[in-house]
């Protein structure tokens, strides 16, 4: 199997043949690496969504009316937000032969490759 | 995590202790971003109360900390932090987001206008009103701006999700941090684009905050619509996945 290069692939003046590949993008390595395709969870807290909704039309979306609701929707969001800052750590500590995407992509933000000569 | 040679730079270099070494030696990789600051430093601590208190009082824990503190390097504390009974976090953020182009003596000069400026306003009121209404006046700039901001802050927020090709405005739960921004955010906006030319900042900021106390006002209303389509779009909540 044949190393693969980019020798007479492109359609360029100084290539007799017909050109085999057609990017739509310049081939230069970009500052950033892709997401991991990871599994989608369910929307959280919508029974409090709801229940402030509710309030809310009844009371002509007044504030001071809906105290109850408003508060257990702010503790379930923020419940929920620590359930989700939990799980990430768990990801993190169960992965350990690479980095993960987005701190991957914040080490090549730091240390970028170079586009220029000097 | 970091790559071997990453680590191996880390060493003793001849550049001398604090600085981080950037990897200047490889070629290709130049460091762009990122604190100049070795990871050994320490944040510095601002707390008065923490440095207070009497010796005996402190637990194992606090003890240690102060003994180590006294060899650890430590990184320089920012010009803004203060240690000053005046200082306000609420105060110096919306400073901040005020200003513009870096003018921060303009930034802070408006905003000491501004409170002078309600404080007058509410006086005005005071002297003009009756015992019972006295009471209702706050007359404390501080607490006027801190209500008002509270009362500017929205409870859920809208967030563009594509789905099918198209982008919904599903209602999203806000974290504490975000709706701070959102109340300061609409604040300035409006004062700086919906109102008279050449009206100044301070009288602007005062009447917004003023208004917003009272739970009238244009970000209030703002706030009000924002709730409205949350309300409107309620059905859309399931396209939310965290």
């Amino acid at each position: 199997m044949a190393t693969p290069s980019l020798r007479s692939r492109l359609a360029r003046f100084a290539n007799p043949g017909k050109p085999v590949l057609k990017p739509n993008k310049p081939l230069i390595l970009a500052n950033r690496v892709g997401n991991r395709r990871r599994e989608k969870g369910e929307a959280t807290c919508i029974t409090e969504m709801s229940m402030m909704m509710a309030c809310w039309k009844q009371n002509e979306f007044r504030d001071e009316a809906c105290r109850k609701e408003i508060q257990d929707f702010f503790e379930c969001s923020s419940r929920a937000q620590k359930a989700g800052k939990m799980r990430s750590i768990q990801e993190t500590l169960e992965q350990s032969e690479s980095l993960p995407p987005h701190k991957m992509t914040k080490l090549l933000q730091r240390f970028p490759n170079k586009s220029h000569l000097s | 995590m970091a790559a071997p040679a990453l680590q191996a730079a880390r060493r003793w270099s001849g550049l001398g202790l604090g600085v981080r070494l950037a990897v200047c030696h490889l070629p290709g990789i130049t460091q762009v971003r990122g604190s100049r600051y070795a990871p050994e430093f320490r944040d510095p601590l601002t707390d008065k109360e923490y440095y207070r208190k009497p010796v005996a009082e402190l637990t194992e824990d606090e003890k240690y900390d102060q003994e180590l503190k006294k060899t650890q390097l430590i990184k320089a504390a920012a010009a803004t932090e203060t240690s000053s009974v005046f200082a306000d976090p609420a105060i110096s953020k919306f400073t901040n987001m005020m200003m513009k182009g870096g003018n921060k003596t303009l930034a802070r000069s408006l905003m000491a206008q501004t409170l002078e400026a309600v404080k007058r306003k509410q006086f005005e009121k005071y002297r003009v009103a009756t015992a019972e209404e006295q009471a209702t006046i706050e007359r404390n700039p501080y607490r006027v701006f801190h209500q008002a901001l509270k009362n500017c802050e929205p409870v859920i927020g809208l967030v563009p999700i594509l789905k099918g090709g198209h982008f919904y405005q599903v209602p999203v739960p806000l974290s504490d941090r975000r709706r701070r921004f959102l109340a300061m955010k609409w604040m300035i906006t409006e004062c700086r684009e919906n109102k008279p030319r050449r009206t100044l900042m301070p009288e602007k900021l005062s009447n917004e905050l003023l208004e917003a106390f009272h739970n009238r006002g244009p970000v209030i209303k703002r706030k009000h619509n924002m709730h409205k389509m949350a309300e409107a779009n309620r059905a859309l909540a399931h396209y939310r996945w965290w």
